[in-house]
């Protein structure tokens, strides 16, 4: 948590919400969960919403949730969402990873940086997927994937967008 | 991968939860879709009706036509004595939602062991063929559609019965190939339906329309479009024998 939202609140009764320590990840398993939702796509363009919540929160905070919480978040995704068990545990632990490394090397960051990174980790994703199903279902064109990784990175910033408005509410701001 | 069946439960279980939450909003979406297209009924209902009229005429004269050849069929099979495999309904279920972001295409039924579902299962409706049980719990089931990458379905043409195979393109369509390599056989508007070859998906089950032509094959739509079905038939397989041959790890999602 930033430190000031650890500061006395300015008005009473106005503070961090008591679970927000819970709140990011319950909102990266609400997003994973709305592949349940009762459409049937027949293109499959939907964006990974869980992994779109999951990197959002991470770039906003370098600690919304402790770094090995990454593996059974991942685990619930698979779950959901009907990808290879495992598959999203090692990439969502992955992305941890890198994104401690990123924020190590870099000397700042800005709107533009954070979309650039969020659209090569998307991409990341996708070519795994796709890579996955070649071995699993035989030879797919790349071609395919490009229309849901082009809509993925555009939803980005409208997630980024949800993410620091329930950021701002579960600090209590 | 590794070993596919040590999650089966797991994913069961994972079903079980999400559809039920998926079965009641769907209800909500069919009936939304359903106020927007009747609308769109009633739009031009006058030249609708004159369409119908005309097809219907069409169609009992097809009918028919196809009363004396089922007749026909009949009786020659009786000389052949071909054993006639009894359909059976294994259960009825709706299609309550799909895979969002793969390029691998499933679908979630819901209807699962409970009411004796079994992995490998063909899906049906009664446009035509919808896919086969890929996972399997108890109240849901996971379906791997006609227009998935690894669903590989034998079949042949409507009109001149030539064998094809028809693949999953993994976006909604489907390829057809031929098992003869030259001329192409199929023309826009063409009917796939199955040949029951290999045991899993009974015979004569229609399973897509031609579309385009590419090259030696041709890209075909579904008939059974998973959007707009409200309920799927579960069969057993066509020869249970093909069940118990069927490697499992072959089509681990």
């Amino acid at each position: 948590m930033v430190r000031s939202a650890l500061n006395p609140p300015r008005r009473i009764g106005q503070g961090p919400s008591p679970l927000a320590v819970y709140v990011p990840a319950v909102t990266v398993v609400i997003a994973s969960f709305l592949a349940a939702l009762p459409i049937v796509s027949t293109i499959g363009w939907y964006p990974d919403f869980g992994y779109l919540m999951f990197i959002g929160w991470r770039l906003l905070r370098a600690d919304p949730w402790p770094a090995w919480w990454a593996a059974p978040l991942g685990f619930v995704n698979d779950l959901f969402t009907g990808y290879p068990i495992g598959f999203s545990i090692a990439l969502w632990s992955a992305t941890m990873l890198v994104l401690d490394l990123i924020d190590r090397r870099t000397m700042w960051r800005d709107y533009w940086i954070e979309w650039v990174v969020a659209a090569v980790l998307i991409a990341i994703d996708e070519w795994l997927q796709w890579r996955i199903a070649e071995t699993v279902a035989g030879g797919l064109p790349f071609t395919a994937m490009v229309p849901p990784l082009v809509i993925s990175i555009c939803v980005f910033p409208a997630f980024a967008w949800l993410i620091w408005r329930i950021d701002a509410w579960r600090l209590g701001r | 991968m590794v070993a596919p069946q040590t999650f089966q439960t797991i994913r069961g279980g994972a079903l079980d939860v999400t559809a039920p939450v998926t079965g009641a909003l769907r209800e909500v979406t069919a009936t939304t879709e359903g106020v927007f297209t009747g609308a769109g009924n009633y739009w031009d209902a006058a030249r609708q009706n004159a369409q119908l009229k005309q097809q219907n005429k069409a169609m009992l004269r097809r009918m028919v036509e196809a009363r004396s050849i089922f007749l026909e069929n009949q009786q020659l099979k009786a000389t052949l004595q071909l054993r006639e495999h009894e359909r059976k309904t294994i259960a009825v279920g709706r299609i309550v939602g799909s895979s969002f972001n793969s390029p691998r295409r499933f679908a979630i039924l819901s209807a699962g062991s409970s009411d004796g579902i079994a992995i490998g299962m063909p899906v049906r409706s009664p446009d035509g063929l919808v896919g086969r049980i890929i996972d399997v719990g108890a109240l849901a089931s996971r379906v791997l559609l006609v227009s998935d990458r690894a669903n590989t379905i034998p079949s042949r043409l409507l009109r001149n019965g030539i064998p094809v195979i028809a693949q999953g393109r993994g976006d909604g369509t489907v390829d057809v190939r031929p098992l003869e390599v030259g001329r192409n056989p199929f023309k826009p508007g063409d009917i796939i339906i199955s040949s029951g070859t290999g045991g899993l998906y009974p015979p004569a089950v229609p399973v897509a329309r031609v579309v385009k032509l590419q090259g030696d094959d041709a890209i075909a739509l579904p008939l059974a479009d998973p959007a707009a079905i409200s309920f799927a038939i579960v069969e057993p397989p066509f020869e249970p024998v093909a069940m118990a041959a069927q490697p499992a790890a072959a089509d681990a999602p």
